[in-house]
């Protein structure tokens, strides 16, 4: 009996809840605006999949990385670099519809003219090496950033800055020829 | 009677007019007395009050002399000022009673096309004889050149130097840090007036360099995802790329008649060194090693550039004729070498020198003897003589900021000024300035 009569306040308890939520009649929520992009359709890709910036990930997971050092004062390639090279070459070949920027960079302890110099050694040293891994010369650019953008670099808790370097940057290719006039028109 | 009596006091003033840290004092300092120009008829100009611009020049001409070294300004507030008559026939008693020894005295009067004429005359006190006189004709707001070259005749007669302060300073501002941070070519009167930007700010520039004639400026550009070289106009804004074709290209320097840019160019990433018509055209190569070969810089005569190479295998200075031959290496320091700049009179050549985490301002002479190092610090880069030759100008990292700045020193070593600017500055580019 007195089971019971707990049961039964229990029941009276939720109806009354559930009663006063459904006197809260909310409207119907659309979306407005660019806040919330609405999900792609299943079964295609993603919006965005092709951009710069997702190939340019694309490379670093696959060649390892988009940066090859150098030693001071040096445009020589050692064996790691020709490593990184060889693996970026055969992403550049695999991706025929990207090119890449080699920009090269000077130290810091380079003077202002030297440092635009030596980091235009560095990225045609990287140029020479894909060219000879195939990649067409024409799809290919260079250019020397001197000691105008020093780059850092985390490693653990510590900042520390990197000097001598050609970095790869993919950039989209520009259209081969203008698409062919629609006949009758 | 007053003359003795001001003589100890004098010598104290002489005294306190240096600091005891002074590591160059100047034994020839010469006392001038500048008294407020005197006007015929105070009228309104465009500039103001001409008796009020009358101060102002007698103001800026005691700043620029004072800023040598080479002069102490007389105290002439107790002198009575002179009159207009008396520009001309100074009544050298009670310029002798503050113990002067030169006087520059002046007049500033208004034309009726609304221009200023402006006068000014150095007499030297003790033997009552005009040393100097120099007349301008201005516009009501260009009076700042006019004393600026007064001040130029009164501290050319006391120290046989050239002039220099109707001479304009080129360099690179920069704000921000990081990936906002924005670079602009600006000019500026040496003084630090006459403030302006020559680029807008869209694109990196770096290492700007006078015309001779002072009415352009060469200068290295990232714009549109391309190293090159530009030329701009100080004042039209004639903004453009001097060789539109051309593979990567910067460190332009005029030759000293103004007709041709000595630059870097890459071929392929060999970078030599090469001329140009100042116009654009085509390039002239004059080096040819394998090695790096940049930052040129003309030597007064126009007949040698000084550059740098690291075919040593460390970048260090060489010398050639301005036809490419007849190459000579002049330094030999450890280290790496830059940004040779060849001394105004040809004797010569500024370089950075760059060992270990400190740099080094240095001059050494054309034939790589008697290397002089006058200033050592973090990040002394990119020296710039003044037109005279007597002080270098340079940029200076402040270690703890690491807020980039304009800083000068004597060229024989001594104290280091800082040279004030509205914004962080770099690439320094002194220059006389033209007609």
């Amino acid at each position: 009996m007195n089971r019971t009569f707990s049961l039964l306040t229990a029941v009276i308890v939720a109806a009354a809840s559930t009663s006063a939520v459904a006197q809260v009649r909310l409207p119907v929520i659309f979306p407005l605006g660019r806040s919330q992009p609405a999900p792609p359709p299943p079964g295609m890709p993603p919006v965005g999949m092709n951009t710069p910036e997702v190939l340019q990930s694309d490379l670093i997971v696959k060649a390892g990385t988009d940066t090859v050092y150098f030693p001071a004062r040096g445009a020589i390639l050692d064996s790691n670099a020709r490593a990184t090279l060889t693996a970026q070459a055969r992403w550049l070949l695999a991706n025929p519809y990207m090119n890449a920027r080699l920009e090269g960079h000077g130290g810091a302890d380079d003077s202002r003219d030297f440092a635009l110099a030596i980091g235009d050694k560095r990225a045609n040293a990287v140029r020479d090496f894909l060219i000879l891994q195939g990649i067409a010369p024409n799809r290919i650019s260079v250019i020397s950033w001197g000691k105008e953008r020093p780059g850092t670099m985390r490693i653990g808790t510590s900042v520390v800055a990197t000097g001598p370097r050609v970095r790869t940057v993919v950039v989209p290719a520009p259209a081969p020829f203008a698409p062919p006039p629609v006949p009758g028109q | 009677m007053t003359i003795p009596r001001l003589l100890p006091l004098l010598s104290l003033a002489i005294l306190a007019g240096y600091p005891a840290d002074a590591q160059e004092p100047e034994p020839t300092a010469t006392v001038i007395a500048i008294p407020p120009l005197a006007t015929a008829k105070n009228v309104e100009t465009d500039g103001g009050k001409t008796w009020a611009l009358a101060n102002l020049i007698s103001d800026l001409i005691a700043a620029d002399l004072g800023s040598t070294g080479n002069f102490i300004i007389a105290d002439v507030k107790k002198v009575r000022i002179p009159s207009y008559p008396e520009v001309t026939a100074p009544s050298y008693p009670q310029w002798r009673s503050v113990g002067a020894k030169l006087l520059l005295s002046g007049f500033v009067n208004s034309r009726d096309d609304g221009r200023l004429t402006i006068g000014c005359y150095v007499y030297d006190v003790q033997t009552g004889r005009e040393l100097a006189r120099q007349g301008f004709a201005v516009t009501a707001t260009e009076w700042r050149r006019a004393a600026h070259r007064c001040a130029d005749a009164a501290y050319q007669k006391a120290t046989g130097k050239a002039p220099q302060f109707d001479s304009r300073i080129a360099y690179v501002a920069q704000s921000g840090s990081g990936d906002t941070l924005v670079k602009r070519i600006a000019v500026m009167d040496f003084d630090g007036a006459s403030h302006a930007y020559v680029t807008s700010g869209d694109s990196t520039v770096l290492t700007p360099a006078w015309s001779p004639k002072g009415d352009r400026i060469a200068y290295t550009s990232f714009s549109g995802g391309k190293l090159h070289i530009r030329t701009a106009g100080v004042t039209d804004k004639d903004d453009r790329p001097l060789l539109p074709m051309a593979e990567e290209n910067f460190a332009p320097t005029f030759s000293p008649d103004g007709r041709t840019i000595a630059f870097a160019m890459s071929q392929g990433g060999n970078v030599d060194i090469f001329i140009v018509p100042a116009g654009g055209g085509y390039p002239h190569r004059l080096t040819t090693s394998p090695s790096i070969e940049t930052g040129p810089s003309y030597s007064p005569d126009g007949r040698r550039i000084a550059f740098v190479s690291d075919r040593s295998g460390a970048p260090q200075l060489y010398v050639m004729d301005s036809d490419g031959t007849n190459q000579r290496r002049i330094s030999f320091g450890p280290g790496a070498y830059g940004a040779p700049a060849w001394s105004p009179d040809g004797s010569r050549i500024a370089f950075t020198r760059i060992e270990g985490p400190l740099s080094r301002i240095g001059t050494v002479s054309t034939e790589g003897s008697d290397e002089k190092i006058v200033t050592m610090g973090p990040n002394d880069e990119e020296p710039s003589w003044s037109p005279d030759g007597s002080r270098l100008l340079f940029q200076r990292q402040e270690p703890a900021t690491r807020r980039v700045h304009l800083a000068s020193v004597s060229a024989a070593g001594g104290e280091v000024r800082s040279v004030p600017t509205p914004q962080g500055a770099s690439d320094p580019s002194w220059s006389e300035r033209g007609e």
